[in-house]
């Protein structure tokens, strides 16, 4: 019998092509929108994790609940032995500290005035020690646009665009203007060594890059920092070895009860963030359940369109014999075999394109001129164990449901009708 | 033994609020190799008693015992079962398979009793041999003359040698040189293989080859002739 339904479905077009077509579409677009998505959710956590949150992050419980200000006077102390305690005691992550904070830049001219002045969201990152995790996090050699890595204190990265719009060279000094720790005025040259591009339009728009131990020279804060951040080794963010880690920490460290004591939050604790995490946990879910519900009705109607033209077979079949049972079955078997096929075409023509947007992705620069978001200018696709399978949900179960429906057709057929309706 | 027994058969549908009788108070017995027909014009009931008698509707009043099975008792699976096994149908407009090739056509109600293999073919180029169309195995339908289709949906019919076959208006849509050859064989096919043939017809050319000529005439038995 099998044998006879794939002679069937190989002869006729109608019932295998053009069926195999539209649960290839169906599937195709499931995996291109899931890897697609997954890779814009996937990079919207990396940008944050990278420049913001880390997979980790410790700061003063004081500072915490003002984060958004860069409360400095709230900041941690005593930076260097908790990193070191955290080097030794929490060996598969890594732990860098970081300060955070705003001002002005200004731009001298050769008499020592304004020349140029603009509004800075600064980072102070450990640029000069030979073991900095930092130019790899943030990616910044790749990042230069124009220049060269800060190389000695004093130097900082200030981005591209911010340089053009203040008419910044390479090599030209700079003066940060902002408050110390303590809340006194804060002046401090710098020289501009390179400038930088992340891709990311809320840091492009204004930032500075400066070694941390300049910073906390400026802003008076030996051996503080707003916040130490942690990422694990592999740099691949796990929810539950992070949230562990952040109890272990905050139960060792932490007291309610002091507001300068430390606290550890994990991405996921971060205000939005774990709704990040949950939406990229349930988009593939959405997207899926959305293309079964779709392809079915589709796929639904296809099927009838299939049983009308089909009805002097399905007839004959019946008239000789063939129980309504079996030959229901058939249909979805045959509901199986396109359903299978088509899915795996889809999916090879969804992982084809979702690889090409992995390695290439799409610049959406251009419409995100005023994002706030840290999200990357160019979107890519992310391809992942998922990738692979979730075409065949669609693919395999619209079809045989689509079939289903349409097949019961076949149970109220009126066999009294059969000899009237075949001869017509 | 009767192969088919009819007793006090009544037929109504629904038509609106009323009901339409189709047939009225049937008694009729077809024996084993019989070859007979229901003769009468359109809507005098001939279709609806072949339905009947088929398994494929059952009656309203009275009662049809076809191989010993009462129609109005089986469920649909055991009329389907009773078919597959026992019956075969011909039709006016042949209804082959059009994506089969003529011997997977004719193997079909073989795959449905679910037959082996080697047996089944067999079967098929028998039948095809009894029809002349072993030539033709590998042709699809559109291929064929209406003759050549009519050809296969009798040895279609007859390829697991039911015991009874039902053919409506078989010669319809065939010339007069196909009707010839078609009721040819399928008298060849009664003679030699004792199968039983109940056509529903009101084609002369098909007429003069029965041997009982039952007339139907408003859904009731006008006149029942056999000939010797």
């Amino acid at each position: 019998m099998i044998r006879f339904l794939i002679k069937g479905l190989m002869r006729d077009r109608s019932r295998s092509l053009f069926p195999v077509l539209m649960v290839s579409a169906g599937a195709f677009l499931t995996v291109f929108l899931y890897s697609f998505m997954k890779g814009t959710m996937d990079d919207l956590i990396s940008s944050n994790a990278k420049f913001d949150t880390g997979h980790v992050k410790i700061m003063t419980r004081a500072y915490e609940e003002m984060a958004d200000q860069t409360p400095n006077d709230l900041a941690l102390l005593g930076v260097n032995s908790l990193v070191e305690r955290l080097r030794s005691s929490e060996r598969n992550m890594v732990w860098t500290p970081r300060v955070r904070f705003g001002g002005l830049l200004d731009i001298p001219d050769e008499q020592g005035e304004t020349r140029a002045q603009g509004p800075v969201m600064g980072l102070g990152v450990d640029l000069l020690s030979p073991e900095s995790p930092e130019r790899d996090i943030l990616n910044l050699e790749s990042a230069v646009v124009r220049g060269r890595m800060p190389q000695s204190g004093n130097e900082i990265l200030i981005s591209e665009e911010f340089a053009k719009k203040l008419g910044v060279e390479i090599g030209e000094a700079a003066t940060l203007i902002g408050s110390t720790m303590n809340g006194a005025m804060a002046m401090y040259n710098f020289k501009v060594s390179g400038t930088v591009r992340f891709g990311i339009t809320v840091m492009d728009r204004g930032a500075v890059i400066a070694d941390v131990k300049d910073v906390q020279s400026a802003l008076d804060m030996e051996d503080g920092a707003s916040e130490i951040v942690g990422y694990s080794e592999n740099m691949r963010y796990d929810d539950g070895t992070m949230l562990t880690l952040t109890q272990r920490f905050n139960d060792k460290f932490s007291r309610v009860d002091d507001e300068f004591s430390p606290l550890m939050l994990s991405l996921s604790q971060h205000s939005g963030m774990g709704e990040y995490l949950d939406l990229v946990d349930v988009f593939g879910g959405i997207i899926v359940l959305i293309f079964v519900v779709v392809m079915s009705i589709v796929l639904w109607n296809s099927g009838l369109i299939n049983g009308l033209r089909r009805y002097g077979e399905i007839g004959v079949r019946l008239a000789m014999g063939e129980p309504k049972g079996s030959l229901y079955r058939w249909m979805i078997y045959e509901s199986i075999i396109i359903g299978f096929i088509g899915s795996i075409l889809g999916t090879v023509f969804g992982l084809a394109i979702s690889y090409y947007l992995q390695y290439t992705g799409i610049d959406f620069g251009a419409i995100m001129q005023k994002s706030t978001m840290l999200l990357s200018n160019v979107i890519r696709a992310r391809v992942t164990g998922w990738s692979y399978v979730i075409g065949f949900v669609p693919g395999l179960v619209a079809s045989v449901v689509g079939t289903m429906f349409a097949g019961i057709g076949i149970y109220r057929r009126q066999t009294s009708q059969l000899f009237k309706e075949l001869e017509v | 033994m009767n192969l088919v027994e009819i007793e006090n058969l009544v037929k109504r549908y629904p038509m609106g609020k009323s009901q339409f009788t189709a047939l009225k108070n049937i008694n009729l017995q077809f024996e084993k190799g019989e070859y007979s027909g229901i003769i009468g014009p359109s809507g005098s009931g001939k279709t609806t008693l072949l339905n009947i008698i088929g398994s494929l509707d059952i009656p309203s009043e009275g009662s049809a015992t076809v191989l010993g099975k009462k129609i109005e008792k089986l469920s649909h699976r055991e009329a389907a079962r009773l078919r597959s096994r026992h019956m075969g149908f011909i039709f006016q407009t042949y209804n082959l398979l059009p994506v089969y090739t003529v011997f997977e056509n004719v193997e079909f109600p073989l795959l449905i009793m679910k037959m082996p293999e080697k047996e089944r073919k067999k079967k098929v180029m028998d039948a095809l041999e009894w029809l002349g169309m072993t030539d033709k195995v590998d042709s699809r339908p559109a291929q064929l003359s209406g003759g050549e289709s009519q050809r296969v949906a009798v040895a279609r019919a007859i390829v697991k040698q039911p015991e009874l076959v039902l053919a409506d208006e078989p010669t319809a849509n065939l010339d007069a040189e196909n009707s010839y050859n078609i009721l040819e064989r399928m008298v060849k096919l009664n003679k030699e293989l004792k199968t039983t043939f109940i056509f529903a017809t009101h084609d002369e050319k098909v007429i003069r080859y029965l041997e009982r000529k039952i007339y139907l005439v408003d859904g009731q038995v006008a006149r029942d002739e056999i000939i010797h």
